[in-house]
């Protein structure tokens, strides 16, 4: 009986792939890319991008291109771009370590609790939607376990089906959170890209504030506050200071 | 082989021809000659000839001529005699005006055959201010050793006189380009050069040198140099490579000589014994200054070579087995900085083992620059069998003269390797060397194929209405089956379950109702009340309705309930009586007794037996 339902079910998950047509922009960019006319294959993912669309291929490859050309800060922008978008692709994240190799700051990392780094990396392992997929997947398969369980005549299925009703609720509520958290850091965007080549982070939204530290072009930051024109950073390690927001590109 | 024969033969009679027979007619004159002089011209052959031809002589006076020598000398060298003649025509000229001249060659004929020698050019200088019209006739000797009567001067030596000179064969030069430096002695003809004392030769400092050789005994020459004539001595010849950018200075350097000088007659005895003395004369150079430009931006497979140059590769082995040696030779040949090339890449795949190439070079300095041929060997070991590829080299040089680089590739060899016989196993399992991937360099990864379809930017699925709706549709659907389904669910449940649950309290009532009739010794009501029993039981056991159930379906449901066999046809036997009694009564009251004892055992049994599963 249960059966007749599930193709239902499924087609509900089916419903948000709606396709877009794009000509084949991306395509004919990276044929540029294959003939090492850098410039123009990124010229031609800009314009994808300039028409408000994304996707983690088009930054990932944008990113390759502007490392080809030599420009690491804006190859670092878009794969960190990229990663936000996907943080389980490895490519992303191996291209982006040798990209960071230019960065000429090296900052200690603050050191994090250890529930707060499995935390990190587990919500790293699939994007905000691969875990809302999950997490809505599990659901349905949590509301027919529990049919099962109501519903079975053998002691032995009610059994089973029950513990694996409480797992798979347990598994969508974790996704979910876990969705919820990606989707939050990309709604957010608070990270960012330092821009200039070198500058200084003042102690208060001014210039006159005391000059705190200097920083070089490709370094990650966090933007904690802004005022005005200018914008509280935070570097990896902790310090904060205040920073012009020409000097910065939000990921 | 015949061709082989003949060519050996022509060699030969070449060679006779070239070391016995040759007749050359050779002209010979001072090349520089002062207005007023008087100087040689003389004709040499090695074989009588006649009708001696002139060339034109106008701008000389001829003073005499021609007076005819001739010298014969017979050698005997292991044995062998050997005899060589020299004819030779003398004609005694005088230089008439200042300038250059050519004179046009001359001929001679020999047994009928007109040869002719050779053109020379003589350059006519003013009179020499010392220069007294006796010392014409020695013109020709070479030392000027010889010219011993030169006049009693005093005792400081003009610089005019007596200097020496850094030459360079020129001034402006890029960085790497061979420059030829001579040090050049410069006497006048009539002064007595002794000999030498501390010959401080010039450091060349800013530069890579290479010396050319030339004879021991040093040379003297006639040569015009500021419109005088002087004997000119080479002392030293170098080739110098500028190593460095800008103006170069090459320091003065000094030789000191020593000189013979008439003194003046302070006695008679004095005369007798020490008329001539040798006088020290240190002579210093001037600096000499080099501008050096930089080479324009080097392409990749620059390596340092400033000159003309070829290369040419030769690869030993096409074939080989694996773990032979192969050698690629790299023969770089040309003029210019041979030695100074730095060594090409040779970049193999990375399952060769590679050694460090091996070096030799083979120059030699003369004045048209260092020339030569460095090798390169390359000696490398496939490790593994396939067919490989020997990537192309490029070797790329420097072009002083056209100013621009220039280049030559390699070809790309390939290379058969198959297993070596070395490597085939005798028995024993083979030692496999585990190695570490060899990492050849680092870049990015390559950018992704995936054609993943574009999004808007900032949206997402997570949080979308459908999203949402998958949770509301799932939950709502499931509360409707639940409720939907529960209702049947219960209701299907009660019915079997009751009737199954029930069956045997109904079967044991109409047993007690048969129980009763047997009593009374109702036959047939005890037979229909069994029947009931027995046929209800199995209806509500089985779950088959009354109407349907007959002797074979009860049997096909017994079976799949798994009711034992004999118990089946127990069972069957008992209706068989009952139904046969209905029609055919008077089996007496203890047979009635019997049949209910086994409808009640057979009930039970069935009861047991169903259950169970």
């Amino acid at each position: 009986m249960t059966m007749r339902y599930l193709p239902l079910l499924f087609l509900l998950l089916l419903i948000p792939g709606r396709m877009t047509a794009q000509g084949d922009l991306p395509g004919e960019a990276g044929k540029y890319y294959a003939s090492q006319d850098y410039a123009r294959a990124a010229e031609m993912w800009e314009q994808v991008l300039a028409s408000g669309k994304e996707s983690a291929e088009i930054y990932y490859n944008l990113g390759n291109a502007y490392f080809k050309m030599g420009d690491h800060v804006r190859a670092i922008l878009n794969y960190e771009r990229a990663r936000l978008l996907a943080p389980q692709n490895d490519d992303i994240a191996f291209n982006l370590t040798i990209a960071n190799q230019s960065v000429v700051d090296r900052i200690e990392e603050l050191p994090r609790p250890f529930f707060a780094r499995w935390m990190t990396s587990l919500a790293q392992k699939a994007s905000a939607d691969g875990w809302a997929r999950l997490s809505s997947a599990t659901f349905l398969i949590f509301l027919i376990l529990l049919g099962s369980y109501l519903f079975s005549r053998s002691a032995l299925i009610k059994k089973v089906a029950f513990f694996m009703a409480i797992a798979a609720i347990l598994l969508s509520l974790v996704s979910f959170f876990l969705a919820r958290q990606n989707h939050i850091h990309l709604k957010n965007r608070t990270g960012a890209i330092i821009q200039c080549p070198r500058s200084t982070i003042k102690s208060s939204p001014s210039d006159t504030g005391t000059d705190l530290f200097l920083i070089h072009e490709g370094l990650k930051v966090e933007i904690t506050d802004s005022l005005d024109s200018w914008k509280e950073i935070r570097l990896p390690d902790g310090n904060k200071g205040w920073l012009k927001d020409s000097c910065l590109v939000r990921i | 082989m015949f061709r082989k024969t003949v060519i050996i033969a022509v060699m030969v009679l070449l060679g006779f021809r070239l070391g016995a027979e040759e007749t050359r007619l050779v002209m010979s004159a001072p090349n520089a000659v002062a207005v007023g002089d008087q100087f040689r011209l003389t004709f040499n052959i090695n074989q009588r000839g006649e009708n001696l031809t002139l060339p034109d002589l106008s701008s000389f006076d001829v003073l005499m001529g021609p007076s005819f020598s001739s010298s014969t000398s017979i050698q005997y060298i292991n044995g062998k005699s050997s005899q060589s003649q020299d004819f030779a025509y003398t004609y005694i000229l005088r230089a008439k005006e200042t300038g250059s001249f050519t004179i046009r060659p001359g001929s001679i004929e020999v047994d009928g055959k007109i040869y002719q020698s050779n053109a020379l050019t003589i350059q006519v200088v003013s009179g020499q201010a010392q220069g007294s019209t006796a010392q014409g006739g020695q013109a020709q000797t070479d030392t000027p050793s010889g010219s011993g009567e030169a006049e009693a001067s005093s005792a400081t030596i003009s610089k005019s006189d007596l200097f020496i000179r850094l030459e360079l064969s020129r001034r402006q030069a890029w960085k790497g380009q061979q420059i030829i430096a001579t040090v050049k002695l410069y006497a006048n003809p009539n002064l007595p050069l002794a000999g030498f004392e501390e010959v401080n030769l010039p450091t060349y400092e800013g530069f890579y040198t290479q010396d050319i050789e030339i004879p021991q005994q040093i040379n003297f020459k006639r040569e015009v140099y500021n419109d005088k004539i002087y004997q000119v001595g080479i002392l030293k010849k170098t080739v110098l490579f500028p190593q460095q950018t800008g103006t170069l200075t090459i320091r003065p350097f000094s030789i000191t000589t020593q000189v013979q000088q008439r003194v003046r007659q302070r006695s008679f005895f004095d005369d007798f014994f020490t008329g001539v003395q040798t006088v020290r004369a240190k002579l210093t150079s001037d600096a000499v200054t080099v501008s050096v430009k930089e080479l324009p931006p080097a392409p990749a497979g620059f390596s340092g070579g400033v000159g003309e140059f070829r290369i040419s590769p030769e690869l030993d082995l096409n074939e080989v087995t694996t773990n032979d040696a192969v050698t690629l030779k790299l023969h770089i040949t040309g003029n210019g900085n041979i030695r100074l090339i730095q060594t090409p890449q040779l970049n193999l795949p990375g399952d060769f083992e590679q050694y460090d190439p091996t070096v030799t070079d083979n120059v030699r300095a003369s004045d048209a620059g260092v020339t030569g041929t460095k090798t390169i060997e390359y000696l490398f070991q496939p490790k593994y069998e396939g067919t490989f590829k020997i990537p192309p080299m490029t070797f790329s040089w420097f072009n002083p003269q056209s100013g621009q680089y220039e280049r030559q590739s390699t070809p790309e060899y390939e290379l058969k390797v198959t297993r070596g016989s070395g490597d085939a196993g005798t028995g024993t399992v083979r030692q496999l060397r585990k190695q570490d991937v060899q990492s050849l360099g680092q870049d990015i990864r390559y950018i992704s194929q995936k054609q993943e379809r574009l999004h808007p930017r900032g949206s997402s699925w997570f949080g979308s209405t459908y999203f949402w709706s998958v949770y509301l549709l799932g939950a709502a659907a499931f509360a409707v089956f639940f409720v939907v389904y529960r209702k049947k669910m219960e209701e299907n449940a009660n019915i079997a379950l009751v009737r199954n649950k029930k069956a045997s309290r109904v079967a044991r009532r109409h047993l007690k109702v048969a129980a009763g009739h047997l009593r009374q010794n109702q036959d047939e009501a005890f037979h229909d009340a069994l029947l009931k029993a027995i046929w209800g039981y199995l209806s509500d056991k089985l779950g088959i309705p009354l109407a349907n159930l007959r002797r074979e379906t009860a049997t096909e449901g017994l079976e799949a309930a798994k009711a034992a066999p004999e118990l089946i046809d127990k069972m069957l036997a008992i209706t068989d009586q009952c139904e046969y009694a209905r029609f055919a009564p008077a089996a007496g009251n203890k047979a009635m007794h019997e049949l209910y004892d086994r409808a009640a055992e057979v009930i039970t049994t069935l009861e047991k037996q169903i259950k169970k599963q």
